[in-house]
């Protein structure tokens, strides 16, 4: 073959690579392996924190707030980020799968996979969240519409801008992020089939 | 206590053997030194959580790369997965065309080909990445192949295509660039 000559020469000089490694030693990787834990612990905790926080205020204001537009913008309130904060626990005990027991391709093609449903889940889920703030704003621009106009009008600004950001723009990027993984997983699927078994 | 103890022999034993192969592996997954660093790190700390599981069931050494590449292909799609622009990898076919566009430098010194080296690698897919990288650590097609999951004729054929590749970026017209 005509190349066989030259990857020799490669593979001696790649050899030269990798003599400047970190060392790491099980004491420094358990440690490692308890503070990755704890940070992780804390931002579930922070995230758990808010999204309670937002379905407690939503409720709240389901008693406060006897319009029929708050009334509904606290349901979707109190329903969205609810189902949000059952989502984070749920979803953080799902199973990595064993990397040892698993080969790279397969591996890889999992990750792209979950990399992709999350892209998907997270579009239908910011659909869930402006609709509460959207109704709350017209609320209040009905409110200040006659003594203060202008505060009406930023409120109306505000909701087209919920509107253009978070039921347009958000779903859409990542609607088309999920595409670009799907053709990554299918140029996979090609390569590997391509070859045969 | 005996299998934590177990775990830590073994662990160190691998790296004893293994260090420089994981070094150089991720840095033919990670270009920013920093983020190497890190990735070093989630593939030593992967590999000792393994070991805790490691039942015989494949060779020693497959099982390392396995998760070493594993690993450090979970740190690629991390690392993209926050871009809105998904960087697009070059698979070995177009890394072919793209070679024998690029315009090398004879005089080029070992340390340059080495940063060159690496570049190409790093562009590539995860799963052509996972070959080459199998390749230049003198690995056979079967044992790429078990780590892969790719079949035996698969990795021969990547294999070739690996060796072109190379030959047209390290060794212009008769000339050796090493």
């Amino acid at each position: 073959m005509f190349c066989d000559d030259l990857p020799d020469d490669l593979k001696i000089l790649w050899k030269e690579a990798g003599t400047d490694r970190p060392m790491f030693s099980p004491d420094g990787l358990r440690k490692n392996a308890e503070r990755l834990r704890a940070r992780r612990r804390r931002v579930d905790i922070v995230l758990r924190v808010c999204m309670s926080s937002f379905v407690a205020y939503f409720a709240l204001c389901f008693f406060l707030l006897h319009d029929t537009l708050t009334r509904i913008g606290s349901i979707l309130g109190v329903f969205g980020f609810g189902y949000w904060l059952v989502r984070l626990v749920v979803e953080r005990g799902r199973t990595i799968p064993d990397l040892g027991e698993t080969d790279a391709v397969r591996f890889y093609r999992a990750e792209l996979e979950r990399v992709r449903d999350s892209h998907r889940r997270m579009m239908w889920r910011w659909l869930i969240l402006p609709p509460p703030f959207i109704l709350f704003d017209l609320f209040f621009a009905r409110i200040y519409e006659k003594r203060w106009p202008f505060i009406a009008w930023s409120l109306w600004f505000s909701c087209a801008l919920l509107l253009a950001v978070f039921v347009i723009w958000v779903p859409l990027m990542y609607l088309r992020v999920a595409r670009k993984y799907q053709s990554r997983i299918d140029a996979l699927d090609a390569a590997v089939r391509s070859s045969g078994p | 206590m005996d299998r934590i103890e177990s775990q830590d022999e073994l662990y160190r034993k691998v790296e004893e053997e293994y260090g420089a192969a994981l070094a150089r592996m991720a840095h033919a997954y990670e270009a920013d030194p920093d983020l190497r660093r890190d990735l070093s790190q989630e593939i030593h700390l992967a590999l000792w959580r393994s070991f805790g599981r490691f039942n015989g069931r494949c060779s020693l050494r497959t099982w390392i790369y396995r998760v070493a590449h594993n690993a450090a292909t979970s740190h690629v799609i991390r690392q993209t997965k926050g871009k809105r622009n998904v960087p697009a990898f070059l698979t070995l076919e177009e890394a072919e065309v793209q070679a024998s566009d690029e315009n090398v430098e004879t005089s080029a010194d070992r340390s340059q080909a080495l940063a060159r080296l690496f570049g190409l690698i790093q562009r590539l897919d995860p799963p052509d990445r996972q070959v080459i990288l199998a390749y230049l650590e003198d690995l056979d097609a079967e044992s790429i192949a078990e780590i892969t999951g790719l079949s035996v004729v698969n990795v021969w054929s990547k294999i070739h295509r690996i060796k072109v590749v190379l030959v047209r970026q390290f060794h212009r017209g008769g000339r050796n660039v090493l």
